[in-house]
């Protein structure tokens, strides 16, 4: 039996658009599991995007609720939110963010030091992701403008996994890549969570999706149906085959 | 651009015909010309004929004619006229036997040259006939050749004229008479009232102008019918939603006429009033609340009337958060006599008018039979005493998320009523047998029930503890997709 980790009951998320409401997010139950490689699919406009930003506390949902372990997210004040987030989330997005004018391991630094104060274990922790990641020590002292667009996102996604977080939250983490650097970057993800790392990424490209092993799919707001690629080996032409089928009948 | 280049097009198509026609019509007269002035009589040639004769007494005189050979070449040998005339003859002698000839096929007999109008001549040697000269008749041959021709000719033309004729009925036909049979059915179909099908016509052909006006008849002719529906839709379901509109204010007033005449009736030992104004007073609530009873019944005829017509009341679902209901119910309870329990936050699938009618009704019903009438309740002194605790007087209404549905319950403690009545509650003007004295029509939970299908929810009526509950599901908004989803898995 999985351990859940996030859980949302009726999340429904509504914006304002020019006098009247649309309904981005209807009435959502889902639980996501601790070790789950989540993928969230869908056409552009169904909300994938809204969803994960809802899930990791970036944005509150207009009705429904939504808990982390025991403690209930929705309602919380943006501050109270941001907390949440520097102890329990990372983020991976497709524009990378690196602070400019700082190096690498400043920016990842940085990230730590928001939430640890301990530079020394943080130093450490930084040695050991950068290492995993396949960032050489020259590179440490760089400055984003010096890397390129595959190392600049595996640097955001050591800055992600800095503070050790519960869940890290990939949106569209390859779509400013080429497919080589982007393989790259879904290795390591797919490494990390292989050691254990709960992942939820957001993505409309199938060969990302693959990555997963729990995909959702979602339709007008709602989850039209999920699918389990749990069973089937990485990269094996069943696990290919099974999502493809499985899109196909979402009507992808 | 276009137009002109057909117009030239159409002109060209006219032209043709007309053209044809008139070459045919030039080679017939041409043909009747030949016919008429090409068959002159050709007279006998008298020279050549006697020029013949002249070489047969020749040719008798110096025996050349007759002896073995029949045939021409002695005789061409001797003058050689054969060539120099045209002319076929025979020669025979006094016994009719051929002694020259021309070529073969010709009279040889003087009965058959007779019968074939030849000419017959003596031929005379020495003043004494000796033999006759028959000379060749071939204008009956001429004649048949002439026929022949002319036959020839004509069939040519006729033939031509039957194929511009035909060409020009085809056309005829697809410009004419096909649009004509198009415009009858065209006019069948609208006569039998149905405005949709428009007629097609080509605008280039003769009628495309004349037929586009009758298309524009029909689409006019379906725009006023399209507006006249709508608007007896409208007006009808203008009449439905204000009868039942105008029966809440009409229900307080009874219930206001009823509460002042309880009082009334209650404070009669008091000498705030003269007995005469009681009187007075408790006759005029008396009238208010019959007059208030007549108003309610003539509003539920004019429902009742327009009721044949709500089928096609429309019920349009949208997207509802969960806090519209809370106003819907607010908004139903008028009395303030439920105690209405928090709403789960959920989006709901709903259309916000309609179910605001639903819950009215509920209320109503709740109100109507549950809470007895006012009189009651002012006699004893029980509402007063709710409002003052703002402890609710008998509806409960819970909410709670069922799966794909959220499901209020409405319940009151009115006792509810006979199980065997619960079925037909939901029919048309069906009531309880708890409603002999009260107003209404039997169809709030008729028409509730069909709201509720409309949105793809449901309604319920069951007896609960100690009365009538009513369980209202309403779709979530999201999860009819789910369904269409598992179906098609399925």
């Amino acid at each position: 039996m999985k351990e859940g980790l996030l859980k949302t009951e009726n999340l429904s998320k509504s914006f304002s658009n020019g006098g009247t409401l649309q309904h981005v997010l209807k009435n959502i139950d889902l639980e996501l599991y601790r070790g789950d490689f989540t993928v969230i699919m869908g056409a552009s406009g169904a909300g994938k995007s809204t969803l994960l930003y809802a899930l990791s506390g970036m944005d509150t949902p207009t009705l429904g609720t939504i808990t982390f372990g025991n403690e209930v997210l929705s309602g919380r004040s943006s501050d109270g939110l941001a907390v949440f987030r520097r102890r329990h989330c990372g983020f991976v997005f497709q524009q990378i963010y690196l602070i400019d004018g700082m190096s690498v391991m400043d920016n990842v630094l940085a990230a730590g030091l928001l939430v640890n104060r301990n530079k020394k274990a943080l130093l450490k922790r930084a040695r050991e992701l950068f290492f995993k990641v396949d960032i050489p020590e020259e590179t440490w002292g760089k400055f984003p403008a010096q890397l390129s667009g595959g190392e600049a996102q595996r640097v955001g996604i050591v800055r992600a996994l800095i503070n050790s977080p519960e869940i890290l939250f990939a949106d569209e983490p390859t779509g400013a890549l080429n497919s080589k650097t982007g393989l790259d970057v879904l290795d390591t993800l797919t490494a990390f969570h292989e050691q254990g790392q709960s992942v939820v990424m957001v993505t409309h490209d199938m060969r990302s999706a693959r990555r997963g092993n729990r995909i959702l799919y979602l339709k007008d707001g709602t989850v039209l149906g999920e699918c389990n690629l749990g069973p089937y080996v990485h990269g094996s032409e069943e696990r290919h085959r099974k999502l493809r089928s499985f899109l196909a009948e979402m009507g992808w | 651009m276009a137009e002109p280049i057909l117009g030239r097009r159409g002109t060209v198509k006219k032209r043709l015909l007309f053209i044809s026609l008139l070459l045919l019509f030039a080679v017939e007269a041409a043909a009747f010309g030949a016919v008429f002035f090409q068959r002159q009589e050709v007279p006998q040639d008298t020279v050549a004929v006697n020029e013949v004769l002249q070489s047969a007494q020749t040719g008798w005189r110096y025996g050349t004619v007759g002896g073995s050979d029949v045939d021409g070449s002695e005789m061409n040998a001797g003058n050689g006229r054969n060539a120099a005339h045209g002319l076929d003859y025979v020669v025979l002698d006094l016994e009719g036997a051929v002694l020259y000839r021309s070529g073969p096929g010709f009279n040889e007999s003087i009965n058959e040259a007779i019968r074939h109008r030849d000419t017959i001549l003596d031929v005379k040697v020495d003043g004494r006939i000796v033999g006759k000269l028959i000379v060749y008749n071939d204008s009956a041959d001429a004649f048949r050749e002439d026929k022949k021709r002319t036959l020839l000719f004509l069939a040519g033309s006729t033939l031509g004229l039957c194929l511009v004729c035909s060409g020009y009925f085809f056309w005829l036909e697809r410009t004419v008479l096909r649009p004509f049979q198009k415009l009858k059915r065209f006019a069948e179909y609208v006569a039998g009232g149905n405005l949709d099908i428009p007629l097609e016509m080509d605008r280039n052909n003769l009628f495309g102008a004349f037929t586009e006006s009758f298309d524009l008849m029909r689409s006019e002719l379906k725009r006023a019918r399209l507006a006249k529906a709508k608007a007896d839709a409208e007006k009808k379901e203008l009449i439905a939603k204000l009868s039942h509109d105008i029966k809440t204010p009409v229900a307080s007033i009874k219930a206001a006429a009823e509460v002042g005449g309880a009082l009334v009736e209650k404070n009669r030992f008091s000498d705030e009033m003269c007995w005469k104004g009681r009187e007075r007073l408790q006759e005029n609530y008396k009238q208010i609340v019959q007059k208030a009873d007549q108003i309610d019944a003539l509003i539920t005829n004019l429902f009742t009337a327009t009721l044949e017509e709500l089928s096609r009341l429309s019920v349009t679902p949208k997207d509802m958060e969960n806090r519209e209901l809370s106003v819907i119910l607010e908004n139903a309870d008028y009395m303030r006599c439920a105690r209405i329990s928090d709403i789960p936050e959920c989006l709901l699938y709903a259309d916000r008018l309609r179910l605001q009618q639903v819950f009215d009704n509920l209320f109503a019903n709740a109100y109507k039979y549950a809470l007895g009438t006012p009189k009651d309740r002012a006699s004893s002194g029980a509402e007063r005493q709710h409002l003052k605790e703002g402890v609710h007087l008998g509806i409960e209404v819970t909410a709670e998320r069922e799966f794909d549905f959220l499901t209020v319950i409405v319940e009151d403690f009115g006792g509810g009523v006979g199980e065997e009545e619960l079925p037909l509650l939901k029919e048309k003007f069906k009531r309880g047998k708890n409603a002999e004295n009260r107003s209404g029509a039997g169809l709030g939970l008729y028409i509730s029930d069909y709201f509720m299908k409309e949105m793809g929810g449901e309604l319920a009526v069951e007896n609960g503890r100690l009365g009538l509950k009513v369980s209202v599901k309403i779709p979530l908004s999201g999860r009819c997709v789910h369904e269409t989803a598992d179906m098609f898995m399925k």
